[in-house]
C-alpha cells in the first residue's frame, strides 16, 4: 500500500506538486493519470525516495520514507521514467546486481533470476551486453530488475512508452499478474486507452494536485461524460498534454 | 544487508564494469610505461651529451693567436683553443659559437712595456648556452692576468700574496650525475599523475557517465545506503589509481636495470623495498585523489565536462611535484602536511637514497587522511542530496 499525505514539491519557482495526496491499495492496479508536466514523475520520485518533498509524507506499507527510506524502498520495485542501464553488464548480471543490493544470494538469487528471464520471455538476450538492446529489450531489463525481490508494490512511471503493440500487450499481463497476486500496483501514463484497459482505479492530476479520483466508472459517472475520454478532458479542464 | 556488505556489492560491480571498459583499461595499462620511457629515454640523452661535453672540453676561439703565443699556450691548458671565425662579433650574435678572444697586433709590446694590453673579449650574454665557454675564457684571462702580476711583483722584490687579500677557490660540483638526479626527480610528479589518470575513467564513468546514461535514478531507488554507493565508485577509482600507480613504480624499478649506473653517475634508489613503501606512503593520497575526482565529475553537467574538469584538476597537485625537480632549497617541514606534495617530497628523498624519516611520513599521511575524510564526507552529502545527481 502507497499513501501520498500533503506532498508539496517546487524546483525554484515551479511547483511540481502542490500538496497531493492520494492512496494506493493493494491487490489492484491504479493509474496516475494526467498531462505532460502534471506532476506524475515528480510523485513517484517521492514515492520511491528519490525526491525528498518539501512538506507533507509518503508511506509505503505505512513505512514513512522521511523516517525509514531504505526500509520502505525495500518493499518497492521501481520502473523509473528512465530505463538506464550498464551497457557492459549483461542482461542477467543487471538482474543479480539489483537483486544482491535489496539483499539476495546465491541460489534463491539465481533461480529468481532465471524465472524473470523466463516471465519476460527473454532467454535470447539473458547473457548479452545490454549494449544496442532495444527499446523493448531495455524495458524487459529495467522491469526484470525492478521485480527481481518480489516487491509487494511496485511503481512504474510510463512503462510502455516507446514499446510497439506486441511488447506494450506483454507489459499489461504482467501487470495484470502482478495484481492477481495482490500487490500494489501504481503506475502513470498519458495514454488514456492504456489506463482504460489496466486500471481498476484512476487518480487524475493536473497542475501538481489531484483533480479527480475513482474507478474509470466513477469517474464517468462523476463527470457525466460517456467516454473515458471526455470525463478526463473535464476533470482536467483542457485536452492539452494528453494522448 | 550490512552497510558493508552493501559497500562490496557495489563496490565489486564497478570495478567488474571498470574491467571491461577498454578506454580505462588502456589508459591504466599504457600509461604507466610513458613516465620510466621518458626518464630512460631523458637519462641517456644527458649522459651523452655531458660526455661529449667532457671529453671535448670547452673550445675557446682566438683571434690573433700569434700575437701572444705565451697567452695561447696557457689558454690550451684549460681549453681547446681553436681560430676564430672571419667575422667574430656576427658569428657570437648569429650563436656559432659561444665566445670569442681578440688578440690585438699591439698586445705583445704594451705587455713588455708593462701598460694594460688590450685584449677583447666577445660574448652574448643573452645566450644561455654560452655561458660555460664565457665563464670559463674569463676565468683563464684572470688567471694568466694574476699570473703575470705575480712574476712582475717577484721581479720588484715583492710577495705575491700582498696584492691577494682573497684566495677564492672555485670548484663545479655540477656533475652529470647530478642532472640526472634532477631528472629523477620528476618520477613523483609521474606516481601523482598516474594514481589520478588511472582512476579517471572509472570516476567518471560511475558519475557524470551513470547520469549521462540515466541509471543512477534506479540506483538511487534501491535500499542501498547512499554513503555505501559513493564509497564504494570512490573505492573503484582508487582501486585503478593503485593499480596504475603500482605498475609505475614497477616501471621505474626497471630504470636501473635498464641504465648502468656507471652511465647515470651515481646509484638511484629504485629497489623493491622502496618502491614498496613509496606505494604505501602514497595510498592515502590515491584515495584522496580518488575522492575529489568523483565529487567533481558528479558535479559536472555532461561527460565530456567531465572529462575536461578532472585534467586540469590533476594539474594542481601534480605541478608542485614538476616545482621540486627545479628548485634547490630544502622544503619548510610544515610542507609535508599539503597533500601530495609531502608524499612526493618524501618520495624525492628517497630516491636519492635517504632513509624514510618516520615523522615526515606521519605528518603526510595524518594530513591526507584527514583531507580524505572530509572530502568524502562532502561526496556522501552530495549523494544523499540525491537530486542534483539525476535531474542536472
Amino acid at each position: 500500500m502507497i499513501r501520498l499525505d500533503a506532498v508539496a514539491k517546487s524546483f525554484g519557482q515551479v511547483r511540481a506538486l502542490a500538496g497531493i495526496s492520494f492512496e494506493v491499495p493493494d491487490g489492484q492496479i491504479t493509474g496516475l493519470l494526467g498531462p505532460n508536466g502534471a506532476g506524475k514523475t515528480t510523485a513517484l520520485r517521492v514515492v520511491y525516495g528519490v525526491l525528498r518533498p518539501d512538506s507533507g509524507r509518503a508511506f509505503v506499507d505505512g513505512i514513512d520514507l522521511a523516517a525509514a527510506r531504505l526500509e520502505a524502498q525495500r518493499r518497492l520495485g521501481v520502473f523509473p521514467h528512465a530505463q538506464g542501464l550498464y551497457a557492459r553488464l549483461t542482461a542477467r548480471e543487471h538482474i543479480v546486481y539489483f537483486g544482491k543490493m535489496h539483499g539476495l544470494s546465491g541460489s534463491i538469487l539465481a533461480r529468481r533470476a532465471d524465472e524473470l528471464v523466463a516471465a519476460l520471455a527473454m532467454e535470447d538476450i539473458a547473457d548479452r551486453r545490454t549494449e544496442g538492446f532495444s527499446q523493448g529489450q531495455r524495458v524487459k531489463v529495467a522491469l526484470a530488475r525492478a521485480l527481481v525481490h518480489d516487491p509487494r508494490n511496485v511503481v512504474l512511471d510510463e512503462p510502455t512508452n516507446g514499446l510497439d503493440v506486441a511488447a506494450t500487450r506483454q507489459v499489461r499481463t504482467l501487470l495484470r499478474q502482478l495484481r492477481e497476486q495482490g500487490r500494489c500496483i501504481l503506475f502513470s501514463s498519458h495514454v488514456m486507452q492504456e489506463v482504460s484497459a489496466l486500471c481498476d482505479r484512476v487518480v487524475v492530476i493536473a497542475r501538481g494536485t489531484v483533480v479527480a479520483e475513482g474507478t474509470p466508472d466513477d469517474l464517468r459517472r462523476m463527470t457525466g461524460r460517456e467516454s473515458l475520454e471526455d470525463a478526463l478532458v473535464a476533470a482536467i479542464g483542457s485536452e492539452e498534454g494528453l494522448a | 544487508m550490512s552497510w558493508l556488505h552493501a559497500f562490496w556489492i557495489v563496490l565489486s560491480k564497478e570495478i567488474r564494469e571498470g574491467l571491461r571498459d577498454r578506454r580505462a583499461l588502456l589508459t591504466a595499462l599504457f600509461f604507466p610505461v610513458l613516465g620510466p620511457v621518458l626518464v630512460i629515454v631523458m637519462l641517456f640523452l644527458v649522459s651523452d651529451s655531458s660526455r661529449q661535453a667532457e671529453e671535448k672540453g670547452v673550445e675557446i676561439p682566438v683571434a690573433g693567436r700569434a700575437n701572444a703565443p705565451n697567452l695561447v699556450l696557457f689558454l690550451e691548458q684549460g681549453a681547446r683553443v681553436v681560430e676564430a671565425p672571419a667575422d667574430p662579433e656576427e658569428a657570437v650574435r648569429r650563436g656559432d659559437v659561444p665566445v670569442v678572444i681578440v688578440i690585438p697586433p699591439d698586445f705583445g709590446e704594451k705587455l713588455r712595456a708593462g701598460r694594460p694590453a688590450p685584449v677583447k673579449l666577445i660574448v652574448d650574454e643573452s645566450r644561455h648556452q654560452a655561458r660555460p665557454a664565457t665563464i670559463t675564457a674569463e676565468h683563464l684571462l684572470a688567471a694568466w692576468s694574476s699570473q703575470v702580476v705575480a712574476q712582475r711583483l717577484v721581479v720588484r722584490g715583492i710577495h705575491p700574496s700582498v696584492v691577494e687579500p682573497l684566495a677564492v677557490e672555485r670548484e663545479d660540483v655540477s656533475t652529470p650525475a647530478s642532472r640526472a638526479a634532477m631528472l629523477l626527480a620528476t618520477i613523483p610528479f609521474f606516481l601523482v599523475m598516474a594514481m589520478f589518470t588511472g582512476g579517471m575513467p572509472i570516476a567518471i564513468d560511475v558519475t557524470a557517465g551513470e547520469r549521462e546514461r540515466q541509471s543512477l535514478e534506479p540506483l538511487f531507488a534501491t535500499p542501498v545506503p547512499r554513503s555505501a554507493m559513493v564509497l564504494a565508485k570512490i573505492g573503484a577509482s582508487a582501486a585503478f589509481g593503485a593499480a596504475t600507480l603500482a605498475e609505475t613504480l614497477i616501471g621505474f624499478g626497471v630504470v636501473p636495470l635498464l641504465v648502468p649506473s656507471i652511465r647515470i653517475g651515481f646509484s638511484v634508489q629504485l629497489d623493491p623495498g622502496m618502491l614498496l613503501r613509496t606505494f604505501f606512503l602514497c595510498l592515502p593520497v590515491v584515495l584522496l585523489a580518488a575522492a575529489l575526482m568523483v565529487i567533481f565529475a558528479a558535479r559536472a553537467r555532461t561527460f565530456r565536462a567531465a572529462q575536461t574538469s578532472l585534467s586540469l584538476l590533476m594539474l594542481v597537485p601534480s605541478l608542485p611535484g614538476m616545482a621540486l625537480a627545479f628548485q634547490a632549497a630544502r622544503p619548510a617541514a610544515s610542507l609535508y602536511a599539503v597533500p601530495f606534495l609531502g608524499q612526493q617530497m618524501i618520495v624525492n628523498e628517497l630516491i636519492r637514497g635517504s632513509a624514510l624519516v618516520p615523522s615526515q611520513a606521519l605528518i603526510a599521511t595524518g594530513a591526507s587522511l584527514v583531507a580524505l575524510i572530509l572530502v568524502c564526507a562532502f561526496a556522501v552529502r552530495t549523494f544523499e542530496r540525491g537530486q542534483p545527481l539525476f535531474d542536472a
